[in-house]
């Protein structure tokens, strides 16, 4: 009996010890049951262009609204405090993380790299023009960046000087243009949320053209560095860029929850109301019966539009500020925030021109540009009001900021107390605690007065 | 099991067997009274006659009686045993014969509890003199003298170095314990919870944890506080909780042991007449604490009244308290949420069996009403338990213990939520009357900054949400089924091997529903249900066995070997819908859309090995040796198997010499752990993520990677590390255990020093790599400190007994080693402020912000915190910490982020008394703590928001807020951020009203520097006070048929003395799930009680 008992006793340690057999190995245990580990090329440039979206939409542009005076930042909060030039390292952090992480150029690069080895050359230049927009707004926002090191091999990667990356996005979308342009390869069809609805030949013509546009675009953040000759190479990419609004950049969402424009996700949150109309562009669209009000702005409690000015740093009559909910762009989760247009190109050639001498293409352009949105023909252009147009065409886009720094155009007087809009952000806290390349907060404030290579003069 | 206790039942076995042979003669009775040395009458000791399986408890009068069957009584001599916790074990021969048998016992008290057999763990056991670690075991009654409903807050001020932290006054809300200091990155740092020999899951978790979208990162310092699972175990079941303190004491739990293991076990019966025990209690609770709020100033900014409030959207005016002073009514918003909450607490057990079965059998129900108004404030408790175990054959004992629990509770929304209950409370103006909540016309919700709501606004945001709406139109459930159980057998294979086995299981299943009606505020607005589903379920198999040897009188020891097999699996599921169609119900089926659904399954499996040899030399010293192999499925496939040993020795010096009089027990004790910490499953692998994105905007949004129907993937952010180890702790101990003069008071005095290293760093990659962080073997901790524990019994009187003790307790955290890395924020969430991080050289958890600029503090050098100014010219020769006053006469906030401040105690301690007048019983029990900062960032957001008692002296202001004039204050003076001040603007005196509390850098929130809302934690508790009067005369026998009744009134949490200006300076926002600490942001207030409770015992 005894030696029975003690047989099974031994007999069920054996099946415990015979249970073991891949008990701690088995894929059972030890395969991730949650997340996929494999992923396509769709499903990862889906995942970039969400994430670009998101950024290009995201707490860059709020801030920069409020700067540049087209937006208002109100409510004693972060929001206030931000719009009034109160920047800490910590701020968009997310957002310098989201250029280079998941969705960012480490996914650009992984699409990049299944394109290519599938030889589908259309899918490639796509890719590439979208690295051109991730990189290009890093360098706009912060200068000096990782590029020539980033996702690779490298833990910490070095910091390019700006200009270099300048240079290097002019030559990836030059290769971008040539891909697009070899007619080789199927593309991404609906996976590109840009141009989904256009059948391919289409699809590629406006990624062509936004490459072009792009590509003015950059040529003119290197004017005030490298001169006017980057006007002409500006203008020469502008006569090749986007032909007509219907091949307009713009993000893409829906009603979805977490498929919606940021703008309209910021308004919905709590601090939402922290950002309303900023005083300078509500008086320059007021003055000129501007029909794109509606779009821009909600109506203020008398039923008119105004904004915070925060020059005086008064919120004077609240009634009088139009918030940014209820309108057009951010009472609608699906709205397609435009990022690189016909208007902006057309407003480049028109700017162009006039650095050239040639009043005439410059009063066409800026008329086109016009025309597109219903405003009445110009007899007359001058770089003040082809500046000042530009900066109504692009409210909530940081290229306002950038055409600020380069023009001092238009005329904005900073925040009260303070001596000059902001030129660029701090690097995100992540990298400053993850990568001793990343300049101080101290360095990066002493260094031209805490502005970017390619703005080496204040406005003042 | 000692192996004395084992052979006395082999031996009770043996004669049992035995064919009866001798005639029938006349029931033999044995009775007595049993005493302690001072004629004190001892209630509760088991009596028993081994060789007949028969036994008795004595009653309160001390007596008992034994009835053997005519049948079994022979004339023979029997041995007659007398057995009680803190008393020495006493034997007497008797001879049976028909008739009655008296025989009294006069017990030697034992308050060391030598001799007496300690569990320690995975199927071990020693005796208290051998064991070689300090030893911490909080019994029965201190668990039910406490009157908690979670016995993990009823471990309060019971131990040295064991702290507690309950969320809140909340019923049920979750308590978290930390013991010696946090040790991990991972996990909760909380210990192992192990149950009569089965771990058991002890986790937490807020429902909000299944919305992803509206609140990624903070899911769990916000929504509503659940409680940690160990809230299913019914206090009034536990016997004992043995609490291993570290990997010295704990090694034998290997992987999970690296922050201690509590160790539970339940009450068993025993042999004798079968006893009931009714238990039952009422309380009446309260808020300990009010904030303080002004009641002179309205709505409005720039003391310009705000006017019509009646669209949250787009009126900055009414969000705040800054308007001109009130003439007219106002609000009490400090009280008018709460109410006086009760607790009922029924219990009843039963006890008893035979020679051969024993069975502990018990019932609870506990129905807690909370402090705050409203329906939605409850948590009810009901379980029923089942221990019982049956010889069922000579050497083979089988047993179970089995029980269930029903829990049921509404929770209520706090912290950085304008769903929660604080927040629109505090900051509505005084002048706004919340109630009713409901607008008179329309029914709908109205708040302070929508006053008067039509049917225009159904169904839209509310900015903040009235209070009242919060607590009467939100639903916060959750509901929890709970099984565990085990079934054991232990067989004596012979004199000297024995089998133990033990085959256990925890399941629960708990369901959560939130619902906020169509009116609530921000992404809440439309109404919101969640409805989840967490599934945790446990099998740990643990078969041991164990052999005595005994070479001479001066050798003798134990070998165990043990094999353990574990699997937990934990499954989560949650819907989140949006947009209610009708108001109610809360139910997915009522919404409009739904997210996408969340789904997450771990599964992590484990198969160990161990084994213990002791060996007992001289019977003085007593030498502990283990190891443990543990494999896990959460350790990378280069390292599936680690080692960990341990060693300890204890020398009783009094037995090695004569001591003096006044020495009456020595031992010096040292020894050796390692344990370890398991990494989180599945971070060996680099993934893809189809939910949230990392980019676009704070402030709870979030993209997901699916657009326009089409589903992306983004690379996971966290980046796969394939060779992952456990994290391992080392930890020596050492003491000395001293009973003086005859046991009438004794002293216990450990140190520790505890190096973790392997720690799992989820350490950040610079993101221009490409990745964010990922998981590394990479940290090094230290926790050092003591611990002393004295008991001075001071009278020892028949009538009348005094007793005194107390704890004290220092551990001192230091970050040795990260990699490299600046900082890493505790809990992984990289937005809130201030951070509790690890950073190198600093106690864990030091918080990080920024702060005012300080000479000393600052970076010192032209630009580098002062623009235009360097500060080492202003700050030379003056002391570290003078704060820089800038031309204007107020500090300047620097930019450059650094250490402001720690939230860990200098050290914390606990002191008790007991005072007996004959059936009169008065005890009290302090709960200390000193030193270490908690954010009061509710008080940083009411200077903002203008509600605040300090803000009832202020400046007139003009309409910007900016431009002020009167209440004048001088920095670092009278009272007013003294201390030296530099710079500028030193000693000119400004005014202080809006400018400074909301738009200046001052106070914290939103605008400032948090650095000046960083306050002492130090705090004195009386935990428990408690009067209780024993009944047991000859007429509680003869009228009520009870052996005893006891009524008891007693106190929870009376008294708190603290500089705190908060609620409470006992709370953290992330509850018993985050491993922060001190951070207060409209968190819960807690609650103190008054108990009336009523014990009958038959």
């Amino acid at each position: 009996m005894k030696k029975s008992l003690l047989v099974a006793v031994l007999a069920t340690a054996c099946v415990g010890l015979a249970g073991c057999q891949d008990f701690l190995s088995s894929t059972e245990a030890t395969k991730d049951p949650n997340n996929p580990t494999r992923a396509t090329i769709d499903q990862s440039f889906i995942a970039v262009q969400s994430n670009g979206f998101a950024i290009l939409e995201g707490a860059v542009p709020h801030d920069v609204c409020m700067w540049l005076q087209q937006c208002g930042g109100v409510g004693g909060r972060t929001f206030e405090e931000q719009g009034a030039y109160q920047i800490q390292p910590g701020d968009v952090s997310g957002d310098f993380t989201g250029i280079y992480v998941g969705g960012g150029l480490v996914d650009i690069r992984r699409v990049q790299a299944a394109a290519d080895a599938a030889g589908d050359k259309f899918y490639g230049g796509v890719a590439r023009v979208w690295e051109a927009v991730f990189m290009s707004f890093a360098a706009d926002v912060w200068g000096d960046i990782p590029y020539s090191e980033a996702v690779g091999s490298s833990a910490t990667p070095k910091f390019d000087d700006q200009m270099q990356v300048y240079a290097d996005l002019q030559t990836l979308l030059d290769r971008a243009i040539t891909d697009l342009e070899s007619n080789a390869g199927v593309g991404p069809g609906v996976a590109d949320l840009v141009f989904r609805d256009k059948p391919a030949a289409q699809q590629r013509k406006a990624w062509v053209e936004v490459a072009h546009t792009l590509k003015a675009r950059l040529y003119l953040h290197t004017v005030e560095k490298l001169g006017a000759a980057q006007y002409a190479k500006a203008l020469a990419e502008a006569q090749k860029g986007i032909s007509s609004p219907a091949n307009d950049f713009k993000s893409q969402h829906s009603t979805a929850t977490s498929e919606r424009n940021m703008w309209v996700q910021f308004a919905t949150t709590s601090f939402g109301p922290d950002i309303v109309a900023g005083a300078f562009l509500t008086n320059l669209m007021n003055a000129q019966n501007d029909p794109r009000r509606a779009e821009y702005f909600g109506k203020n409690s008398k039923g008119g539009y105004g904004g915070y000015d925060v020059t005086t740093g008064n919120s004077a009559d609240a009634s009088l500020i139009s918030p940014l909910t209820g309108s057009g762009r951010n009472g609608d989760g699906s709205f397609r925030q435009p990022f690189i247009t016909y208007a902006e190109n057309q407003l480049i050639i028109a700017e162009a021109s006039l650095q050239a001498g040639n009043t005439a293409a410059a009063l066409a352009a800026y008329n086109a540009e016009r025309a597109s949105y219903a405003l009445p023909s110009a007899t007359s252009v001058s770089l003040a009001t082809v500046m000042t147009e530009k900066y109504i065409a692009l409210f909530q886009n940081i290229e306002a900021w950038a055409d600020y720094k380069r023009t001092c155009l238009p005329a904005l007087k900073p925040a009260a107390g303070e001596a000059e809009i902001p030129g660029r952000f701090y690097y995100g806290s992540s990298e400053q605690n993850a990568n001793p390349n990343t300049p101080s907060a101290g360095d990066q404030l002493a260094k031209n007065g805490f502005r970017n290579t390619n703005d080496p003069a204040a406005c003042k | 099991m000692a192996f004395s206790v084992c052979r006395a039942r082999l031996a009770t076995a043996l004669i049992a067997l035995l064919p009866v042979v001798a005639a029938a003669q006349e029931p033999s009775i044995v009775r007595g009274r049993v005493t302690a040395e001072n004629a004190v009458t001892l209630p509760g000791v088991a009596i028993a006659i081994p060789e007949l399986g028969l036994g008795a408890i004595t009653r309160d009068d001390g007596t008992y009686s034994i009835s053997i069957p005519a049948g079994r009584v022979s004339g023979q001599s029997v041995t007659l045993t007398a057995r009680r916790v803190g008393y020495r074990p006493k034997s007497a021969r008797i001879t049976l014969g028909s008739g009655a048998t008296t025989q009294d016992f006069a017990l030697e008290a034992n308050p060391l509890q030598l001799g007496e057999v300690v569990v320690t763990g995975a199927g071990t056991a020693t005796e208290v003199e051998k064991l070689g670690n300090v030893r911490n075991t909080v019994q029965a009654e201190l668990i039910q003298k406490s009157n908690e409903t979670n016995i993990v807050t009823a471990l309060s001020g019971k131990a040295p170095n064991v702290q507690i932290t309950t969320t809140s006054g909340d019923p049920g809300a979750s308590a978290a314990i930390r013991i010696r200091g946090l040790r991990t990155l991972s996990g909760t740092g909380q210990p192992l919870f192990v149950i009569d020999g089965i771990p058991i899951d002890n986790s937490a978790q807020s429902t909000t944890a299944f919305n992803v979208v509206d609140e990624p990162a903070n899911a769990e310092s916000e929504g509503a506080t659940f409680p940690n699972r160990a809230i299913d175990i019914n206090p009034n079941d536990i016997e004992n909780i043995e609490i291993l303190k570290g990997p010295a004491a704990a090694a034998i739990y290997g992987a999970r042991a690296a922050n201690g293991v509590i160790l539970i076990t339940t009450k068993h019966g025993g042999a004798g007449r079968t006893s009931y025990a009714l238990r039952s209690s009422y309380s009446t609770d309260q808020v300990t604490r009010f904030m303080p709020l002004q009641r002179s100033w309205g709505q409005g900014l720039g003391g310009v009244a705000a006017g019509d409030c009646e669209d949250p959207t787009s009126q900055p005016q009414c969000l705040r308290s800054w308007g001109p002073r009130v003439s007219g009514e106002t609000f009490d918003h400090s009280r008018e949420a709460f109410r006086d909450g009760h607790i009922t607490d029924n219990n009843l057990s039963v006890t008893g069996g035979n020679d051969r079965t024993a069975f502990f059998l018990s019932g609870g129900y506990n129905a807690n009403n909370g402090v705050f108004v409203g329906p939605n404030n409850f948590f009810d408790r009901a379980s029923v338990r089942l221990n019982a175990s049956h010889d069922v054959m000579q050497g083979l004992n089988v047993g179970g213990n089995f029980a269930y629990s029903d829990t049921k509770g509404h929770f209520t929304q706090r912290g950085n939520n304008v769903n929660g209950l604080l927040l629109g409370l505090f900051r509505t103006p005084p002048t706004f009357n919340n109630q009713p909540f409901l607008d008179a016309s329309s029914g709908l919700h109205r708040s302070y900054r929508m006053q008067n709501p039509d049917p225009t606004t159904a169904g839209l945001d509310r900015g903040f949400n009235n209070p009242f709406y919060t607590l009467y139109g939100q639903l916060n459930q959750a509901q929890a089924t709970r099984e565990f159980g085990n079934i054991t057998a232990q067989y004596l294979a012979n004199s000297w091997l024995k089998f133990n086995y033990s085959l256990g299981a925890d399941y629960s299943n708990d369901e959560r529903l939130e619902g906020c009606g169509p009116e609530a505020s921000d992404v809440c607005a439309g109404g919101r249900v969640t409805e989840g589903k967490i599934v945790n379920y446990q099998i740990d198999h643990n078969l041991t066995a164990t052999a005595n040897y005994r070479l001479s009188d001066k050798y003798a020891g134990t070998v165990t070997l043990g094999q353990n097999l574990n699997a937990r699996n934990s499954r989560q599921l949650g819907v989140v819908g949006r947009t209610l169609v009708a108001p109610e119900p809360f139910n997915l089926g009522n919404t409009v859309v739904r997210d996408l659904p969340f789904s997450t399954l771990s599964q992590i499996h484990n198969e160990s090995y161990f084994g213990q040899g002791t060996l007992d030399l001289y019977n003085q010293l007593f030498l502990t040796a283990a190891l443990r192999n543990d494999g896990s499925s959460t350790f990378g496939p280069e390292n599936r198997r680690n080692w960990f040993p341990k060693g300890s020795v204890a020398w009783n010096f009094t037995n090695a010499f004569t001591p003096p009089r006044w020495l009456s027990f020595g031992k010096l004790r040292v020894s050796y752990g390692e344990a370890g910490q398991e990494p989180a499953p599945y971070l060996t692998s680099t993934t893809f993520n189809g939910t949230v994105l990392l980019g676009g905007i704070t402030q709870g949004t979030g993209n997901s990677p699916t657009q326009a129907g089409l589903g992306g993937l983004s690379t996971s952010t966290v980046k796969g590390a394939e060779n992952l180890r456990p994290e391992r702790t080392k930890e020596t101990e050492g003491g000395i255990d001293i009973g003086l003069f005859n046991q009438a008071a004794d002293i216990s005095l450990t140190f520790y020093n505890a190096i973790s290293q392997d720690v799992i760093l989820v350490t950040p990659l610079a993101p221009s790599s490409g990745f964010f962080v990922q998981a590394q073997n990479s940290g090094k901790f230290q926790n050092h400190g003591a611990e002393v524990s004295v008991n001075v019994r001071a009278l020892t009187r028949p009538n009348y007994a005094w007793e005194i003790g107390g704890g004290w307790a220092k551990n001192v955290s230091k970050v040795v080693d990260l990699a490299g890395v600046d900082y890493i924020p505790l809990d992984g969430t990289f937005n809130q402020t201030p951070y509790n991080v690890a950073r190198q050289g600093l106690p864990l958890g030091t918080y990080y912000d920024y702060g005012f600029v300080k000479c000393g503090v600052s970076p010192e050098g032209m630009d580098a915190a002062v623009p235009n100014v360097d500060l080492a010219t202003v700050c030379k020769d003056q002391p570290k910490g003078a704060l820089y006053i800038g031309a204007n006469g107020f500090p300047v906030g620097d930019d450059n982020i650094r250490v402001i401040g720690n939230p860990n105690p200098d050290w914390t301690g606990n002191a008790r008394t007991s005072f007996r007048y004959r059936k009169l019983s008065l005890s009290g029990l302090l709960d200390i703590r000193r030193g270490g900062q908690v954010y009061n960032g509710t008080k940083s957001a009411l200077y903002s928001y203008g509600t605040h008692m300090d803000t009832e002296n202020r400046a007139t202001c003009n309409a910007s807020g900016l431009v002020c004039t009167g209440n004048e204050k001088t920095f670092g003076q009278n009272g007013w951020f003294d201390g030296p001040v530099v710079g500028p603007g030193a000693n000119k005196a400004v005014s202080i009203g809006e400018n400074w509390y909301r738009r200046g850098l001052g106070p914290c929130a939103f605008t400032g520097y948090n650095e000046s809302c960083l306050e002492d934690a130090s705090y004195v508790k009386l935990r428990e006070i408690s009067a209780s009067y024993s009944f047991d005369g000859p007429w509680v026998q003869r009228a009520l048929g009870l052996s005893n009744f006891e009524v008891r009134l007693s106190g929870r949490n009376l008294k708190t003395w603290a500089k705190y200006t908060g609620l409470d300076p006992e709370t953290n926002g992330g509850g018993a799930v985050q491993r922060t600490q001190g951070i207060d942001y409209f968190n819960l207030p807690q609650s103190r009680s008054i108990v009336l409770s009523v014990g009958l015992n038959r």
